[in-house]
């Protein structure tokens, strides 16, 4: 953690100068031209028919159990996708116009020749006592400290969240990728605790309800899990590039990111609303496994000010350039900054 | 329909139909009345079809009852059939079956439409073979799975892109079967048809046609099996309900017993479907007189 304070400061100071040449630059007669057009102010005018077609299946849920759906001041078509690989197939295929992912997703998507940005950041309070993924650890195998983890089989998806994961976990515990085993395995559905259960792996992040399953079904033959002592919790809006260069998008999703953030808060004052509705309802679990999930999130927590979390993404992409051999990006540059403010701005008015 | 059957019956006998109706009685002369049919399959089992099944699913019982199954890889049958039961209670199996039988349907008649002509156009023309066939078995040799992220490109990620996936996977069997069951008609026919003087309109109505529905069944039945085997890749993306949408949205929370119903439910589906091309495939051939009679 230490490690990562120092990095921050460093970046800060980098970032500072960067925000001051943009400034200068700005303010140069010459610069109407050269600004991109989300260096200035985001537009607020949505006008008639605009649509925006976005993939976040868990706030559109909760915009509909709140009745906060009827309020928004677009036309909305609704997609069930989420998560990096099917975001970045989704943007590519010009089917959709924003999603909720990680992350890592923007990062890769970058690294593939997608641009994009980030729109809105959304934390856990207190992420290392909440955290999103657990460490599955196999039947049988003795993993009880992050420094066991040397000479083990660690399943590892490098496009997605879990994988930089597992690298942030592994340079936490002063190993490199050559002191363990990693396994390329993309996680989808239960793939991971099944590749646990079958001792395909020794080790893999497991999240949500899966922790709770995978210990109750092999529990009894050994399996556990450890906490990995980091936080994990990044939940971000991003968008297309080409969708932000167009006013009427740009102003809608601006509007979105405001009702984003008081869907999240509704469903923090109404637990046993979102289970029902949300876990029970369309998700096919019962109402103790929403419980479970529900006090597994704890409270969220949504920044005014993106310093900390650019400084935080610029590590997590030094460290992926450096263990995946990418080339480096600019933390600032995934962000747009024109939104950052619109999220909390709208919880401290409401 | 009926120039073939008749014609094949009276004009142009073919010796292994005709042995068992007795037609060339005189110059064969079996030995014994009884070893008559000897050569042939014997009688139909009733619910032969069942069978089968029944016995896996006694394998099944047996395994889950003596231990030798574990429950968290394969639940047992009857757990299965509770949690069915608890979905339909609660109304999402028959949603989910509703909307992936919807999907089903019109990629199947969308890819048997699209698929006889296919192999109509084919199959009669040399320069419609020429430019058909190379493509359907290029797409025969990719798999469905695959060309996804390109349907999404172009038909976007809404029931347009899911119909049309169904579609390309029907199409091939209808093709491939349809294709090669009209080229092997018989050129006896043909000459038949010729010595006749069958205008090109009446040979392909009373000669092409017929001669190809054996064929088009065959491929039928793949075709709705098919269909049905598309569901669980198309209903990934971007779908809220669906046989396959269940079966995804149950490995993100590892219930495998959801799993396992949605699978029973595919098992029955293609049964009951297959059973179904079956019966209309005996009736519209009932003018054959073949092994399976």
């Amino acid at each position: 953690m230490l490690a990562v304070d120092r990095f921050s400061r460093r970046r800060f100071g980098t970032l500072v100068t960067a925000l001051a040449v943009t400034l200068v630059a700005f303010s140069s007669p010459f610069s109407a031209r050269a600004g991109s057009p989300d260096a200035g102010i985001l537009p607020t005018k949505i006008p008639e028919g605009t649509l925006l077609r976005i993939g976040d299946p868990e706030t559109q849920r909760a915009l509909e159990l709140s009745g906060l759906i009827d309020r928004l001041p677009f036309k909305v078509e609704w997609a069930n996708i989420s998560g990096g690989p099917q975001t970045i197939e989704a943007f590519r295929a010009d089917a959709l116009d924003v999603g909720s992912v990680a992350d890592i997703p923007p990062i890769h998507a970058t690294w593939t020749g997608l641009k994009v940005k980030i729109i809105a950041a959304k934390f856990r309070k207190d992420p290392v006592a909440h955290p999103i993924y657990q460490l599955g650890i196999a039947p049988g195998v003795e993993v009880k400290t992050l420094a066991d983890l040397r000479g083990k089989r660690i399943a590892f998806s490098p496009g997605q969240a879990q994988g930089a994961l597992v690298l942030r976990v592994l340079q936490a515990a002063g190993l490199k990728k050559e002191d363990v085993n990693l396994i390329e395995l993309p996680s989808k559905g239960d793939a991971y605790p099944v590749a646990l259960a079958s001792k395909q792996v020794d080790v893999a992040p497991i999240w949500g309800v899966l922790v709770k399953h995978y210990l109750h079904q092999y529990g009894a033959d050994g399996a556990t899990t450890i906490p990995h002592g980091l936080r994990d919790d990044p939940a971000h809006l991003y968008a297309p590039q080409a969708v932000l260069d167009d006013p009427a998008k740009a102003a809608a999703l601006g509007e979105y990111v405001r009702y984003w953030a008081l869907a999240a808060r509704w469903v923090e004052e109404h637990p046993k609303e979102w289970i029902e509705g949300y876990y029970v309802a369309t998700q096919g679990l019962n109402s103790e496994d929403g419980q479970y999930l529900v006090d597994a999130d704890g409270r969220f927590d949504i920044p005014s000010d993106w310093n900390d979390v650019i400084a935080r993404q610029q590590a997590t992409i030094d460290l992926l350039a450096r263990e995946l051999n990418k080339p480096p990006i600019k933390a600032e540059d995934l962000f747009d900054r024109r939104f950052e403010a619109i999220a909390a701005n709208a919880l401290n008015a409401s | 329909m009926n120039a073939i059957s008749h014609t094949a019956a009276v004009a142009l006998p073919i010796p292994y139909a005709s042995d068992e109706r007795g037609l060339l009685a005189p110059a064969v002369q079996p030995r014994k009345t009884g070893t008559r049919r000897r050569l042939a399959l014997g009688r139909a089992i009733p619910f032969g079809a069942l069978i089968g099944p029944a016995l896996l699913l006694v394998i099944w019982s047996i395994g889950s009852i003596a231990g030798l199954i574990d429950p968290r890889t394969l639940p047992a049958p009857w757990s299965v059939v509770g949690t069915a039961i608890d979905l339909i209670a609660a109304g999402k199996l028959q949603d989910h079956l509703m909307t992936s039988a919807w999907r089903a349907a019109q990629g199947l008649v969308f890819g048997v439409l699209i698929g006889t002509t296919l192999a109509l156009i084919s199959g009669l023309s040399r320069l419609g073979e020429a430019i058909i066939d190379g493509p359907v078995q290029i797409k025969r040799a990719i798999p469905t799975l695959a060309l996804i992220p390109l349907l999404m490109l172009w038909f976007g990620i809404g029931e347009g892109m899911k119909v049309t996936a169904i579609a390309l996977a029907v199409l091939i069997p209808i093709y491939i079967q349809t294709h090669s069951s009209l080229r092997s008609i018989d050129s006896r026919y043909v000459e038949l048809a010729q010595t006749l003087r069958m205008g090109y309109g009446e040979f392909i109505r009373e000669v092409i046609l017929p001669g190809a529905l054996p064929g088009f069944f065959l491929g039928l039945r793949f075709a709705v099996t098919y269909a049905w085997l598309s569901l669980v890749v198309v209903e990934q993306v971007n779908a809220t309900s669906g046989i396959g949408y269940m079966i995804d949205l149950a490995r993100n929370y590892g219930q495998t017993d959801i799993v396992i119903v949605g699978l029973a439910v595919y098992a029955l589906l293609g049964l009951a479907s297959d059973g179904i091309v079956r019966f209309f495939q005996e009736r519209s051939l009932s003018w054959r007189r073949t092994l399976a009679d």
